[in-house]
């Protein structure tokens, strides 16, 4: 396409930086926040937009990773729940970034009824505790890694780009 | 797990029964639902703000001759319009410099305008706290929840300062930390030994001593924002609040908690660094000490020397600060619970900006949805500190 993504983000980019910022009064201060923002928010999105498919590909494969370790120890109820998830994930359309969306946020909460135990509070086994630990971890490393440019992260230097963060992953 | 759930009970506290909630928290937060769908919200415009503003003075104080004039915006925070303005009418032509605060139709996180105002009037004779003007807890005039407060003067970065970030985080405080580090300690030490039971605080309700229940509202308050707003299930959020659920710490003598102290939250005069304001109050109860500690030790909430020493808040060693609040407060440390509100506190934080910052950021409910992305996208900080801190307790 022409002109394409990358080009028309950092045209967005240098518009604010070079031409709406200097012209915003100094004490604005919302307004030259918010445009800093939207500079940013430009700025990581160039980074990221040719892999979010790759992104929530990774997301729901880890997501259906942690699903089928809870399923043995899951309650019947919740169980029976899980695995329709479980299913609806495995048949959902892998090019498309809602479907694929729309199938972490099904397992998700799938997946939240099991750790929650239904009404009694089931108690969580500890493998499966230990499971959902090392899950949690690679989600908040993919995440962090993700959005790493914001730089808000107190430990930003240490996380890998997306490039290698996605090679890992898979 | 198991063992936690089959011990025999330490109080009468059920630790899965969420509607044990303070009362004004439970209104608040189902307010924001009952409102959620009124949006999309739009930042007021100035002279929005000042019709509103000669509105509210002419009926509740019967002012007349009102002029409304200075309006300016104040940037900061991430929760509550705020503009700055000056209020003159017949009786004062000179004027008053002022500060409204009120609500947006949501935000980052939905606290009560009628217990800020309290809590400020409290301290007021203790700390360096604005002046609270007027309050209209629930915008039954002003349209929407709003305090209007004495303005304060001061700067809550050094003005020459070399880092500063969104909402004070990453903020530098370099050579200024000498001076405002004791004054950080002394703030803490001065909420956590107010005797709230002789305040008017009908706002607030106080947790049973020698119970769970401080901990357990705790957690009933920020899982009920999670489930009341979630827009995408997070595994590790739902583990944390189980696992603060079962690990819930008796509180032996409840005080009064800020909650939010830390960098960004005090204002101080240059060149002589003296405090000129403790700010946003707006999350306060009456909790466990170890919240407020958990709280201001957070790594998000630091920054580091050039030598690699973590800096508590910017001003001080992690070590060194709780040494020195021990000494100023009297309280002693136990650090498993320390440890405990420190997972409470990044869950909050977790809450906070994965659920509803992007709740209120997708309805269109604020006026500055993109800074609640942007703190969303730092939400996933808090869930590494989850799994390690829970890993490690």
């Amino acid at each position: 396409m022409l002109p394409n993504i990358d080009l028309r983000i950092a045209n967005m980019i240098k518009a604010l930086e070079q031409v709406v910022l200097p012209a915003l009064p100094r004490d604005q201060r919302l307004a030259r926040d918010q445009a800093m923002l939207v500079a940013g928010h430009l700025r990581m999105m160039g980074e990221q937009w040719k892999s979010a498919l790759r992104y929530e590909q990774v997301a729901l494969d880890d997501l259906q990773g942690l699903a089928r370790h809870l399923l043995p120890d899951a309650p019947a109820l919740l169980a029976d729940d899980l695995k329709a998830a479980l299913s609806m994930a495995q048949a959902c359309d892998r090019v498309s970034v809602t479907a694929i969306e729309r199938a972490n946020i099904d397992l998700g909460h799938a997946v939240d009824a099991v750790i929650l135990g239904g009404k009694d509070h089931a108690p969580l086994p500890p493998e499966s505790i230990d499971a959902l630990l090392n899950y949690a971890l690679r989600h908040a490393r993919r995440e962090r890694s993700w959005f790493k440019a914001n730089r808000l992260d107190p430990d930003q230097h240490d996380l890998p780009d997306l490039e290698t963060m996605l090679a890992e992953a898979d | 797990m198991s063992e936690i759930i089959d011990a025999p009970s330490i109080d009468r506290i059920d630790i899965w029964n969420r509607d044990d909630m303070e009362p004004r928290i439970r209104e608040i937060l189902d307010r924001t639902v009952r409102d959620r769908a009124k949006g999309p919200y739009a930042a007021k415009t100035d002279s929005e703000v000042i019709a509103m503003l000669e509105d509210y003075f002419a009926r509740t104080e019967g002012l007349e001759a009102i002029g409304i004039s200075d309006v300016s915006r104040m940037a900061g925070g991430a929760s509550k319009e705020q503009f700055a303005f000056t209020l003159r009418h017949r009786e004062d032509a000179a004027g008053e410099r002022l500060v409204l605060r009120m609500d947006p139709l949501e935000a980052i996180s939905q606290t009560c305008r009628g217990r800020e105002a309290q809590v400020h009037v409290a301290f007021a004779d203790i700390l360096p706290v604005a002046s609270v003007r007027s309050i209209d807890a629930d915008g039954e005039i002003m349209g929407q929840p709003a305090i209007i407060l004495g303005f304060v003067n001061g700067v809550t970065e050094p003005s020459e300062g070399t880092g500063h970030g969104v909402s004070g985080i990453g903020t530098r405080y370099d050579d200024w930390a000498d001076k405002l580090a004791p004054q950080f300690i002394d703030a803490l030490a001065q909420v956590h030994r107010f005797d709230w039971r002789s305040a008017d605080l009908s706002y607030y309700a106080a947790p049973e001593a020698g119970t769970r229940q401080a901990a357990i509202w705790q957690v009933n308050w920020w899982s009920q924002v999670w489930w009341d707003g979630v827009v995408q299930p997070v595994a590790m959020v739902t583990y944390a609040e189980r696992w603060l659920r079962e690990h819930a710490p008796v509180c032996d003598a409840p005080v009064m908690c800020h909650s939010d102290l830390r960098l960004g939250n005090f204002m101080f005069e240059e060149p002589s660094g003296k405090f000129t304001a403790v700010l946003d109050w707006e999350l306060a109860h009456i909790g466990d000490f170890h919240e407020d500690i958990a709280w201001a030790i957070q790594r998000l909430f630091g920054t580091w020397t050039d030598d690699g020493t973590f800096l508590v808040c910017g001003l001080i060693a992690r070590d060194e600060f709780l040494r020195a609040y021990e000494a100023a407060s009297g309280n002693r440390i136990d650090p498993v619970k320390l440890r405990y509100y420190e997972v409470l506190n990044a869950y909050k934080c977790a809450v906070i900006d994965l659920g509803q910052a992007m709740r209120a950021a997708t309805q269109s409910n604020n006026h500055q949805d993109i800074i609640l992305t942007w703190l969303g996208s730092a939400g996933a900080v808090f869930l590494e500190q989850l799994v390690m801190l829970i890993r490690e307790a």
